[in-house]
């Protein structure tokens, strides 16, 4: 196998802080140095001027519900979908049928993950059983067949005993918990955010308060069992405010926000269209900036895509009825991109940073990076390249979007796994 | 139609609720209500304007003055009604609106009313099928053809309401009523004010433009109008407020407390009332009391709204 060199782009590679034009070389599926002159093996070039050259994207959150196939979004679309976007590590939420909180379950998952991914896919398993909150799953044997974290998300464990106690057993494997901070009693039939909008729409509420109140159970258990948690999709800026306190403090938290709660408010729900729908939902212009001043001033870890596909059927129904949740793993860069670049505090660094090393790091992988030895897991990433998200370009199985027709400048223009291509064209 | 009736520049298929509508178009539906009042006092007068057309009347909530007064009005201008109520209909078995409201546009409606727990329904609604949708009450959105039917009879009594302070007191958190009626009353140029206890008026309101007041006295003195709603014991009693006594001792309109408004004011009320709590027994039935005018404007006001919906369909 031949040597590839992508030529002439921009090198942005957050792990060994590079950010220049330099060429890149790999050999199968690993980054190489530039092979000296005299060495007489084929380099196949491939002209990225002009172009961002980055390491493959990293989601801590990707839902995917169906793993056996057919017409609803699965191991073969979803990956497909990642790999569009740019990524080419994701972390399967356990919120399959059957639910990931057994061995045998996940060792099934896996099987089909060999069979069907063209990203690699690392499994999250449940912290409790059928992530009902009532009682741990058997952790030991979840982390000794595999799984790269745990989770009860979309669901929060609402006992604080059982969370407690489920985060200080799984830090006796060194497994990672991710929660999703929600109080269900303060939020159980909101479908938006308690603000003016909600009000005046007649929606009921979900305050910030019931994310606020464990953002804090979480810091708290954190600091008491001196282990990592890591908090998913971050939506208010009173929980921004709690986490560069607790980070401060040298609390081992750490915290993700999506790519639409970077990008929209409140408003955006005006016309009760349920593909603005999401958990948490996205709030008011002041929680946007401080996520956004978040994710830029590094209190805010990373990006994850919360990637949470549904057909037609379940989604296109009444506002408050329609299960919250939208897709997003084909426009995550190009979201944040575009929200981010105007920013003063904005750089390339950041950006790539908080979308792949960042999210390496908690997962304690070893990829996110580009440094000579480890996986050829790169993306070519167009800053110029205009265009609209929609049903003609759209690989996932799933349209609910709420980014559907919306014009964005920069789009991933190729995909590389394990040195192999997985999205885009070579001409 | 006669051509008195200037309705000439009314473009709306839908009416979903009273937020999107301007000034002039609320004028147009209460003027045409008024002819259609005094039509249906006179005798000799032909009313079947709506003669042919099918009006699927689509209640997936329980409702008795609603629905009643949609199908009086739908049959005064010879219109065949329909109604459909969700214990009747294939959503017990798991049909979804989408379907249901497709197959009734396939069975030939002209127009549905409809009337359900989702705030945004009927726009959801109006998107799927071409036949005009009314909103009879979505969630805790809009009520609109209650809250226009609350102006008539306001108007009626008091000729305009602009400058006029009207207290919608009570559950205005859950309420549609309060919602349509704020927006309608705003337009038109009172001054409205929601009140009652914090947890069911919260502040954020005046984010609309309204007034919030928490302190009963304060938000009935020199009240033209007071509208009064229905406390839902159900549904906010573990967690709104203690106890429907507690209410009533705070907030509940009684004999003492009328002497706050001013002197005839009107007392509102969409029904059902609960008689001793939110409001006595004796003021619900006082010459103060408008709740009966309320119903029966309603059925002109609802005769309105299906004419001006079902109009461009080629009546």
């Amino acid at each position: 196998m031949s040597i590839t060199c992508l030529h002439g782009g921009r090198i942005v590679d957050p792990a060994n802080e590079i950010n220049k034009i330099k060429d890149l070389y790999f050999e199968k599926n690993k980054i190489i140095s530039k092979p000296p002159i005299e060495s007489n093996k084929k380099i196949n070039k491939i002209d990225v001027t002009g172009k961002i050259v980055m390491p493959g994207l990293v989601d801590l959150r990707t839902h995917l519900k169906n793993i056996t196939g057919g017409q609803s979004e699965n191991i073969k679309s979803g990956t497909m979908a990642a790999a569009a976007g740019g990524y080419t590590t994701i972390l399967l939420m356990p919120d399959i049928l059957p639910r990931a909180d057994n061995p045998g379950t996940i060792q099934f998952i896996q099987d089909r993950i060999l069979k069907h991914a063209c990203v690699k896919v690392l499994l999250c398993g449940c912290l409790t059983k059928e992530a009902g909150g009532e009682s741990l799953a058997p952790l030991g044997s979840l982390k000794e067949i595999g799984v790269a974290a745990i989770s009860d998300c979309p669901r929060t464990t609402q006992n604080n005993q059982i969370f407690s106690k489920g985060v200080e057993y799984a830090s006796m494997f060194d497994l990672l918990v991710i929660d999703l901070p929600r109080d269900i009693s303060l939020s159980r039939n909101g479908s938006a955010h308690d603000g003016p909008m909600a009000l005046k729409m007649g929606l009921g509420g979900y305050p910030r308060m019931a994310e606020e109140l464990y953002v804090q159970r979480a810091i708290s258990i954190s600091k008491s069992v001196k282990t990592k948690i890591h908090l998913t999709s971050i939506s208010s800026h009173g929980s921004v405010e709690m986490i560069r306190a607790a980070k401060e403090k040298g609390i081992l938290i750490s915290a993700d926000v999506t790519p639409h709660h970077l990008s929209l408010n409140e408003d955006c729900i005006t016309e009760f269209n349920p593909n603005f729908k999401m958990s948490p939902p996205v709030r008011e212009e002041i929680d946007r900036n401080a996520l956004v001043g978040g994710l830029l001033d590094g209190t805010i870890d990373c990006v994850s895509s919360a990637h949470e596909p549904f057909q037609e059927h379940e989604k296109n129904v009444e506002y408050d009825l329609s299960p919250p949740g939208v897709i997003g793993l084909e426009t995550a860069l190009s979201a944040c991109y575009q929200n981010l670049k105007e920013c003063e505090e904005f750089s390339w660094l950041k950006l790539i940073s908080s979308m792949s090393y960042n999210a390496s790091k908690i997962l304690e992988i070893n990829s996110g990076t580009l440094s000579v030895g480890s996986s050829a897991d790169i993306v070519i990433f167009d800053s110029e390249f205009k265009w609209k998200y929609n049903k003609k370009n759209r690989l996932s199985l799933a349209a609910n979007t709420p980014f559907e027709n919306k014009e964005f400048k920069g789009k991933v223009e190729k995909t590389f796994v394990d040195g192999k291509l997985a999205f885009g064209i070579i001409d | 139609m006669k051509s008195n009736m200037d309705i000439s520049t009314w473009k709306r298929k839908n009416l979903l609720g009273i937020e999107e509508l301007s000034c002039i178009e609320i004028t147009q539906i209460l003027g045409l209500a008024k002819k259609f009042k005094q039509e249906m006092k006179g005798t000799n007068l032909d009313k079947d304007y709506l003669r042919g057309k099918r009006i699927v009347n689509l209640f997936m909530e329980p409702s008795t003055r609603t629905r009643i007064a949609f199908e009086v009005a739908a049959k005064s201008l010879h219109a065949d009604v329909i109604t459909v109520a969700e214990q009747s209909s294939s959503l017990t078995k798991g049909e979804t609106l989408r379907d249901t409201a497709m197959n009734i546009q396939a069975l030939g409606a002209d127009a549905i009313v409809l009337r359900h727990s989702s705030p945004g329904s009927p726009l959801f609604l109006s998107r799927i099928v071409d036949v005009p949708i009314i909103n009879a009450g979505d969630g805790a959105h809009e009520h609109p053809s209650q809250a226009l039917l609350d102006l008539y009879t306001l108007q009626d009594r008091l000729g305009s309401v602009r400058g006029k302070k009207i207290t919608i007191l009570g559950d205005i958190l859950f309420s549609r009523v309060a919602r349509s009626n704020f927006w309608a009353l705003s337009k038109m140029g009172a001054q409205v004010t929601l009140a009652g206890p914090s947890t069911l008026v919260p502040k954020q309101f005046e984010s609309m433009g309204a007034k919030v007041c928490h302190n009963l006295k304060e938000a009935l003195q020199g009240a033209d109008a007071v509208m009064l709603l229905r406390i839902q014991h159900e549904r906010q009693s573990s967690s709104h407020f203690p106890s429907l006594a507690e209410y009533t001792a705070i907030f509940g309109l009684n004999k003492d407390r009328r002497k706050w408004l001013k002197k005839g004011a009107l007392i509102l009320h969409p029904g059902p009332v609960n008689r001793g709590v939110e409001l006595d027994s004796e003021l619900a039935d006082s010459s103060q009391s408008v709740i009966l005018d309320q119903v029966s404007n309603g059925i002109a006001v609802r005769m309105a709204i299906l004419y001006l919906c079902t109009y461009k369909k080629g009546i």
